[in-house]
């Protein structure tokens, strides 16, 4: 088995393009204009990333991919995180494209991949319920038998991009067992279709938008099925370890950014007569830094590695890489903040952004101390 | 390569696997396992014998190549080795320090000096002691204070030294001493080798807060103690960059004992401790210890650090993945090493911390009493770890480099 740490060359020369891209097409100005916006997508900006290949980076060939592996798209990722890049890419193509690869029909990712890939739609998930965690006995949301298909009713609520969304994957529960994890199904569904009704969270990351979306009686066919009848339950949980190793992979990015914008001020700011760089609490702190994001790099290559490999690590890898992460970019943004003094608690100040973004991350689908107790609980049967 | 072929390298495995378990001490790696004293004299006679056992086979001194006494083999073999070795939490190949001026003599020493010295270290013939820290001079090493005088084709030697690990039983000794006392900063030191029979040396024990009955380290006193100019290490003058080669290695390799579980790194050197301190025996400790009715491990808050421990050795290893092909690459600074020390050093202390809390009033029980939890050695590793963020660069000093080097912030 081959897990490589570390860059090959094809790899940096995707991760330079990204980060010129990003940087030309995705600069500040262009974020702070989209979380203004209440849907938070530019078309344009969709368009260009289509035709450089991103969307389907990782799908076959034949729906219109560039074949590459999930290693290569966290590398882009990370990118985003770095640029705190708002959008619909980590829904669209993270949270929906591959679990379509992984577990559509043929004829299902005929239809969707193709139109992913070149920028055509976009789409999102919609599992959460009020309780605001994927855990299946709090999924209540009905899928009703109706004619051939079937009809859907429910709240769903932390939506991520829903008023972009073309297309949503819907958990519903389609029979109540004593096994909670039993009777969840999941469904495409039209977002345009009538009886959605879309409103918005005023939420605190405005990069990543989410929504409170309510379905009335829609109706939705049974080849609207990803997976099988009643077992749509192990499919989000496969969701959840590829967003876990994606959001860690955005929480480097982000990480290493706050913290090299604060290196950076270290050296500029004079009190005192000196830079305060010279200060050795500063300094001291500028290494814990360093240190937590070089050990989240580690884990998190390793965890996207194991992913890619589809190694039986992976779970374990992406658990621990998502809670070191998730402690180091919290860490890494409260002290980038505390040492900019007064401006980085500025609005106009970017550190914010990442203080938000990086929050975001550390809750979606279980923050870090969520996950450690998973790998207590994980390690404990391994020693059995 | 025939090799490396898969079979071949089973083989292998198997090979290295009989060797462990005919070589390694009787229950090893098992809560059973009764450790020697750290520091005492059966502990040190088994470093020297495994270590020459482990280099006869074949299984250490990688990385060096023969003609200094280095073994030679596929990388695909020593990966093989070294995975097996750790699995069983083998004990590093470790006499002293001696690891250390392989290190700093393969970038340093004449050919002479290479020949010379680095086999009978590789085969763990010789105890080599380390004579940087002087009473007046610890952080900031480049103030030592001990002189070295050049008289014909000797230099005399003056001074003391302090914290000497294995002071007692240190047969060779690499020392740095001021050469110019007028040269400037950096530039007035020099790299030396001694014996440490020679006329003129002797040595005092120190007890440190762990009390042993055996002193672990100890001062060194140098009164007109004449050495060879052949055991100058480079230049006169450049004493402190060899010194630093020397320091690097001296970080860098506490992590490959934080990474295999051991507990207290280098400085408890081999078969002093069991293995405990790697996850499993944690969580072994933590759900056989009850307190206030409920054992530690239902207790959330022992489990998480528990986890949070997992976490960190595996951040170590993967770091420890991406550092290795940042050296072949040549981007890697050697500053890492700091980092590696660092964190290896602070988490000892929170797991020592966290191991006293779980066992309650059993952590004021020490080795010797029949009463005390494994034998007191959760205790010790836990006082032994207060050592640890302050030998090889205290974790003041482990930030400023990180700091300064790294990321480029101006000296203070
Ligand atoms: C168990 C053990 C084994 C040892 N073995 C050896 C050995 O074999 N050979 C050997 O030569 N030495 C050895 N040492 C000595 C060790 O290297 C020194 O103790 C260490 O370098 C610190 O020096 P010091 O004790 O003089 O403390 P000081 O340098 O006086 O430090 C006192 C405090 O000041 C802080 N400090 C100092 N300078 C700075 C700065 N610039 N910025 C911020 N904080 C600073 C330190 O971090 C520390 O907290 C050993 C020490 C221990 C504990």
């Amino acid at each position: 088995m081959a897990i490589e740490l570390g860059l090959n060359e094809e790899q940096s020369m995707l991760k330079t393009m990204a980060r010129d891209f990003l940087a030309t097409e995705a600069p500040k100005t262009f974020v702070r204009q989209m979380m203004d916006d209440e849907v938070g997508h530019s078309p344009e900006l969709w368009q260009k990333m289509a035709e450089l290949g991103w969307q389907g980076l990782v799908f076959p060939e034949e729906y219109g991919g560039a074949a590459m592996n999930f290693r290569d798209l966290t590398i882009l990722c990370e990118e985003m995180g770095r640029a705190v890049m708002p959008g619909p890419f980590y829904s669209t193509v993270i949270l929906v494209g591959l679990p379509i690869l992984d577990f559509g029909t043929d004829e299902q990712k005929a239809e969707f991949l193709p139109k992913i890939a070149n920028g055509e739609i976009v789409c999102t998930l919609a599992a959460l319920e009020e309780s605001g965690d994927l855990w299946a006995d709090d999924l209540h949301f009905r899928a009703l038998p109706r004619g051939d298909g079937y009809a859907l009713s429910g709240t769903k609520m932390f939506v991520t991009d829903a008023k972009a969304a073309d297309y949503m994957l819907v958990a519903a529960r389609t029979r109540r067992t004593q096994d909670p994890e039993d009777g969840v199904t999941l469904f495409m569904v039209n977002a345009n279709d009538f009886g959605i009704y879309i409103d918005n969270m005023t939420v605190m990351d405005l990069t990543r938008k989410q929504y409170e979306v309510r379905f009335t009686d829609v109706p939705v066919s049974a080849s609207n099925i990803i997976g099988e009848l009643h077992g749509g339950w192990p499919i989000l949980q496969q969701i959840a370890l590829k967003a876990s190793a994606v959001l860690s992979a955005e929480m480097v990015g982000a990480g290493e950014m706050a913290m090299e914008m604060t290196v950076a001020y270290l050296k500029d700011r004079m009190q005192f007569g000196v830079v305060i760089g010279t200060f050795q609490a500063l300094k001291h702190k500028a290494a814990d830094m360093y240190a937590a994001m070089e050990y989240s790099r580690s884990l998190m290559e390793w965890a996207a590695e194991c992913v890619k490999e589809d190694d039986r690590d992976a779970p374990m890898a992406v658990a621990m890489a998502k809670s070191y992460c998730g402690d180091a970019v919290k860490f890494v943004t409260d002290a980038g903040i505390q040492l900019h003094g007064g401006i980085g608690f500025t609005w106009d100040h970017d550190m914010h952004l990442y203080f938000k973004r990086g929050r975001y991350n550390d809750t979606t689908f279980g923050d870090s101390n969520y996950q450690k107790e998973w790998i207590t609980r994980k390690l404990e049967a391994n020693l059995m | 390569m025939v090799s490396s072929e898969p079979e071949k390298l089973e083989a292998l495995r198997e090979e290295v696997r009989a060797f462990l378990r005919e070589n390694l001490p009787e229950k090893w790696g098992t809560p059973a396992y009764e450790p020697l004293e750290a520091g005492s004299e059966e502990q040190v006679a088994l470093s020297k014998s495994f270590t020459k056992k482990l280099y006869d086979a074949g299984y250490t001194a990688f990385g060096v190549p023969a003609e200094y006494g280095g073994i030679e083999r596929p990388r695909e073999e020593i990966a093989v080795i070294r995975e097996e070795l750790r699995r069983q939490g083998t004990p590093m190949p470790f006499v002293g320090l001696g690891r250390l001026v392989v290190d700093t003599l393969l970038q340093w020493g004449t050919e002479e000096q290479k020949k010379r010295f680095l086999p009978p270290i590789l085969r763990g013939e010789v105890y080599w002691i380390e004579g940087f820290s002087e009473p007046n001079a610890g952080s900031d090493l480049a103030g030592v204070q001990t002189t070295a005088v050049r008289d014909g084709d000797e230099w005399v030697i003056n001074g003391q030294k302090c914290w000497t690990s294995g002071w007692d039983y240190g047969e060779w000794g690499f020392l740095l001493c001021r050469t110019d006392v007028n040269a400037p900063r950096h530039r007035n030191l020099g790299f030396f080798l001694f014996d440490c029979n020679t006329p003129g040396f002797s040595r005092r024990p120190l007890y440190q807060i762990t009390a042993e009955a055996h002193a672990q380290y100890g001062e060194l006193f140098f009164d007109d103690m004449r050495v060879p100019h052949e055991n100058l290490v480079g230049e006169e003058g450049r004493g402190w960059y060899i010194a630093m080669t020397t320091l690097i290695a001296e970080r860098g390799g506490g992590q490959v004992s934080a990474a295999s579980g051991e507990t207290g790194g280098m400085g408890l050197g081999l078969f002093g401790t069991r293995t405990i301190g790697g996850v499993d025996s944690l969580i072994e400790l933590a759900r056989k210890t009850k307190h206030y009715g409920q054992t530690a491990w239902d207790d959330s808050s022992f489990r998480r650090r528990i986890a949070q421990i997992a976490i960190e050795n595996e951040a170590m290893r993967a770091y420890g993945m991406r550092l290795g092909k940042m050296i072949m690459s040549g981007s890697a600074s050697g500053n890492e090493a700091s980092m590696a020390k660092l964190t290896w050093t602070e988490q000892g202390k929170r797991r020592g911390d966290m191991v006293c809390e779980m066992i309650g009033a059993y952590s004021q029980l020490m080795r010797g009493d029949p009463r005390a939890v494994d034998n007191g050695d959760l205790v010790f590793s836990m006082l032994m770890s207060r050592g640890t963020t302050i030998f090889m660069g205290t974790s003041e000093i482990c930030r400023n480099i990180l700091s300064e080097r790294i990321l480029g912030l101006p000296r203070g």
